[in-house]
């Protein structure tokens, strides 16, 4: 077990708890999806991975060790990387000074270089507009440079905010793509919140259901995909469809 | 118990009342009647701008622009056409804060830090004009009218009751819009203005009607206050000083709260009376409020009333078990409610 | 004429840049408007009044012992005091108000009310420049340190900014302070240190508004509303813009000052800093919009 999360409390303010004892956890290599309505918590799930936010009840385990409270820069020293919901880029830095800001705890330039060559692989058109101003690319764009940057820092696992937010389908398809690619190419760990149900659950192996701070279901991704209440509630139609067909 | 909770909330409310309308009898020195007035110009001031900082969230620190306004509009009216201040104060106000809901028209676009730097502009704009406009306010040297026709033996005792009048009016309009459908939508825009406007709250003209209701009562004070001191001078009648007195009361009692500012006002002015008596030197009047307003955002940020409340909440609060419902389960063998997990707007 | 004091106009904003230069800064990464920074300044140039009435010693030559100090003060107050009220900008404003009129009355209880000035032996100096026969600048030889001080403070907070590790932080915690924290950068660090070399530019400031005005310990309400007037008008947290609306505003200022009524001048500057703020909070430098 890579991740485990038992019982977790957690929120933004004093008097009320967002996450209301949550438990779940994530195997190596895996890709889990976390589903859920508008407001369950499933970002503040992540951000209480990545430190964020400290949990005042529960532990997060991370690797056999106990990240719980521990401040972001240094859970990413243990490998865990976040990909916020929205935009994250830094938009007035270019592209490549975005992805060098990933591996700003990194000191080592001959490393930073490698890693950069690396993401440079898997994303062959970065290289080509490594001084546009990030700002200026599309969002489908951004989102695979925040990625990116997060790449840098070659992490185990990644944490990923609904991915696809604000992409037209084939751009979502992309980029739902990659990381799908990126499992299989590098082994890295995915924990990913998305409403596009569907197409989320498609590329996963797992996938938990959440509501009001806890977790509901849990099921392997196909099982999800065919449960008649998750259908009624969270696969609805229109777009997904279209994406399936 | 909540019987009786009720019955002396309103009890303490009416023993409030009559202490404030005997207490000139029993303190007969002018000093007292002095003290007792300016602190109810604050309570006053306070009350009013609570609407707009408290309930609203845009915190001024500039509406003793609208103090400053009504004051010179007093003391010429009773020069040049012999209005008497204690009616003309009110009706002037009404002036005043029509000239407020145009200012506030105006600021209605200025956000968070930009809105309170633009009322301190407000504030020192108008202040220049006093000081500076020589032939209607004076100058520097101020105004003077004539002086109240009750005997001095009396001093502040009259202005004392009638500032009582309108501070009781102030809590009931403040109590009043707190439970309107406008005061929610004024929650509302405080807590989240874009998802005020989406429910539906016509967010500009609220703020705008908020502004424009607490500058009233801060005219308000300002004319009286005009007609009392009958010598007024910019500095005094356009000074940040007024707001800090104002907001610190406001948020020491509680922000947002009804009885608050009334409270903090009754806390704050007498205390810092105290503190001038009794240390002279407003210099240092000056760095004991500065210490004390950090004390009070640092340590008691929503005031004496709601951590009170707090503490008697926490108290009475028994293991009584949240119950939410959880819609998976109720949903799963129920038909659906009409409510779709939607997506919100994707990010522009 | 006009031209001589234009020229002295724009030296005088070259001072106003680095006043305004931390406050700037400081709103660029925390959001926050310091409406001490004013108080602050005057602080510096206190103790640079004091340090050279006392033991002779010039303020520019103070300024090694304050800026240090004024370093360390900002990073204490950011930490304990600032950063524990969270992100309500309204309150943040009135806090920094409230350390702004606690200073005040510090200083007015220590020093009284008597306007202070730092009179050294080149105060009165003046250095002529022959532009042409008939045309000779006379530049006073403090605005000219001043000028030329304020661009070796711009200068270091430049490198600062694009050449070195935590300017890279400051940047990216300015343009996206969540991103920043995920990528690893300490954004609790990159703000008290922030607000530390905020307040060391403004003692900066300080010391040479010492021996350019006269204050007492109320100067400071003027001082921040021309303050703001400038970050405003240069676009709230934008260094270059705050650097070329300074210039502009030193230059107006002393050219209306000698055109206009007298109280026309500080009203213009009030009303433009009013509409800015209302209808262009990006500035009217057209710097990029940033959330007020
Ligand atoms: N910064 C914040 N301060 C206070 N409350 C917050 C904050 N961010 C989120 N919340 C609250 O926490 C709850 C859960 O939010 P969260 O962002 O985790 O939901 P979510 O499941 O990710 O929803 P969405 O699908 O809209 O992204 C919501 O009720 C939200 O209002
Ligand atoms: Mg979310």
């Amino acid at each position: 077990m890579l991740l485990q999360l038992q019982n977790v409390v957690a929120g933004y303010l004093k008097t009320v708890d967002v996450l209301q004892g949550l438990s779940l956890q994530v195997e190596e290599a895996e890709i889990v999806c976390l589903i859920g309505p508008n407001g369950a918590g499933k970002s503040t799930v992540l951000r209480t991975i990545s430190g964020l936010l400290t949990p005042s009840k529960g532990s997060v385990v991370f690797d056999g060790q106990d990240i719980s409270g521990v401040r972001p820069d240094l859970v990413l020293q243990h490998g865990v990387a976040h990909v916020p919901q929205g935009h994250s880029s830094f938009p007035e830095m270019s592209l490549l000074e975005n992805l060098l800001m990933g591996a700003y705890t990194v000191s080592d330039k001959a490393l930073v270089n490698r890693r950069l060559e690396a993401v440079y692989e898997l994303f062959p058109w970065f290289r080509d507009r490594a001084k546009q101003r990030a700002g200026n690319l599309s969002g489908g764009q951004q989102k695979l440079l925040e990625i990116g940057r997060a790449l840098m820092l070659e992490p185990r696992m990644m944490l990923l905010d609904e991915p696809s937010l604000g992409l037209d389908p084939k751009k979502s398809h992309t980029v739902f793509d990659t990381i799908s690619r990126l499992r299989d190419e590098t082994g890295i760990t995915v924990l990913m919140v998305e409403q596009n149900a569907r197409s989320g659950l498609g590329i996963s192996d797992r996938g938990y259901v959440l509501e009001l701070g806890r977790e509901r279901l849990e099921r392997s991704a196909s099982e999800l995909l065919d449960d008649p209440r998750v259908a009624q509630l969270y696969l609805g139609g229109g777009i997904d469809d279209t994406l399936q067909a | 118990m909540s019987r009786v909770g009720t019955f002396l909330k309103q009890y303490w409310m009416f023993v409030a009342l009559g202490f404030l309308l005997v207490y000139p009898l029993i303190w007969r020195a002018p000093y007292y009647h002095v003290l007792g007035f300016n602190t109810l110009i604050v309570a006053t001031a306070a009350t009013g701008w609570n609407i707009l900082g408290g309930y609203t969230g845009y915190k001024s620190l500039g509406h003793s622009t609208f103090f400053g306004i009504n004051a010179y509009l007093v003391a010429i009216t009773a020069n040049e056409l012999g209005w008497n201040p204690l009616w003309s104060a009110p009706l002037l106000a009404l002036g005043v804060t029509v000239v407020a809901l145009v200012l506030g028209w105006i600021m209605a676009r200025a956000k968070g830090s930009a809105f309170v730097i633009a009322t301190i502009a407000m504030l020192l704009i108008f202040r220049l004009l006093a000081l500076n406009v020589k032939s209607v306010t004076g100058g520097a040297p101020g105004l003077s009218q004539p002086l109240a026709p009750w005997s001095p033996e009396y001093s502040r005792m009259p202005f004392y009751y009638y500032m009582l009048f309108w501070l009781v009016i102030a809590l009931l309009v403040s109590a009043y819009i707190r439970r309107s459908r406008f005061g929610l939508g004024l929650l509302a825009i405080r807590d989240d203005e874009g998802k005020a406007n989406m429910v539906g709250v016509n967010t500009t003209l609220s703020k705008v009607l908020a502004f424009g209701v607490s500058a009233y009562f801060i005219a308000l004070g300002g004319g009286i206050w005009s007609y009392a001191q009958t010598h007024i001078a910019p500095i005094f009648a356009f000074s940040i000083l007024n707001d800090v007195d104002t907001v610190l009361a406001t948020m020491l009692g509680g922000l947002g709260t009804l009885w608050g500012p009334v409270l903090g006002a009754f806390i704050l002015i007498p205390g810092s009376d105290y503190i001038l008596f009794n240390f002279g030197a407003s210099q240092f009047h000056l760095a004991v409020f500065g210490v004390l307003m950090v004390v009070i955002i640092l340590f008691l940020p929503r005031g004496i009333l709601p951590s009170l409340r707090d503490r008697l909440a926490a108290r009475r609060e028994t293991s009584s078990a949240f119950t939410g419902a959880s819609t998976m389960e109720d949903l799963s063998d129920s038909q659906p409610r009409g409510e779709v997990p939607g997506r919100e707007a994707p990010a522009p | 004429m006009l031209i001589q004091v234009a020229v002295i106009g724009l030296l005088t904003g070259g001072v106003y840049a680095v006043m305004v230069s931390g406050l700037t800064l400081i709103f660029g990464v925390m959001k926050i408007i310091n409406i001490a920074h004013a108080a602050f300044m005057v602080l510096s140039a206190y103790l640079a009044y004091w340090l050279f009435s006392g033991l002779g010693i010039d303020p520019i030559l103070s300024m090694i012992g304050i800026v240090p100090l004024f370093f360390f003060i900002g990073k204490v107050t950011q930490r304990r005091v600032l950063s524990p009220v969270g992100d309500d900008p309204g309150l943040l404003v009135l806090l920094t108000f409230a350390l702004a009129i606690t200073l005040e009355g510090v200083l007015g209880s220590i020093s009284g009310s008597t306007f202070r000035t730092v009179r050294t032996g080149y105060t009165s100096s003046i250095i002529p420049v022959e532009l042409s026969s008939d045309l000779t600048l006379r530049l006073p030889v403090v605005r000219l340190t001043g000028f030329v001080a304020s661009f070796v403070v711009l200068g270091v907070l430049w490198l600062i900014l694009n050449r070195s590790g935590l300017g890279r932080a400051i940047r990216a915690t300015i343009q996206n302070a969540e991103a920043a924290q995920l990528v690893g950068v300490n954004i609790a660090r990159v703000r008290s240190t922030t607000f530390g070399i905020g307040l060391a530019s403004v003692a900066i400031g300080g010391a040479l508004f010492s021996l350019i005005f006269s204050f007492n310990g109320s100067s400071h309400l003027d001082w921040i509303s021309k303050m703001l007037a400038i970050i405003v008008l240069g676009g709230l947290g934008s260094l270059p813009g705050a650097l070329i609306a300074a210039l502009i505003l030193g230059v107006a200022e002393a050219v209306s000052a000698v055109t206009m009524t007298s109280y026309i001048s500080p009203i213009v500057f009030y009303l433009i800093l009013f509409l800015t703020l209302v209808f262009r909070p990006q500035g009217l430098m057209g710097a990029k919009v940033r959330e007020g």
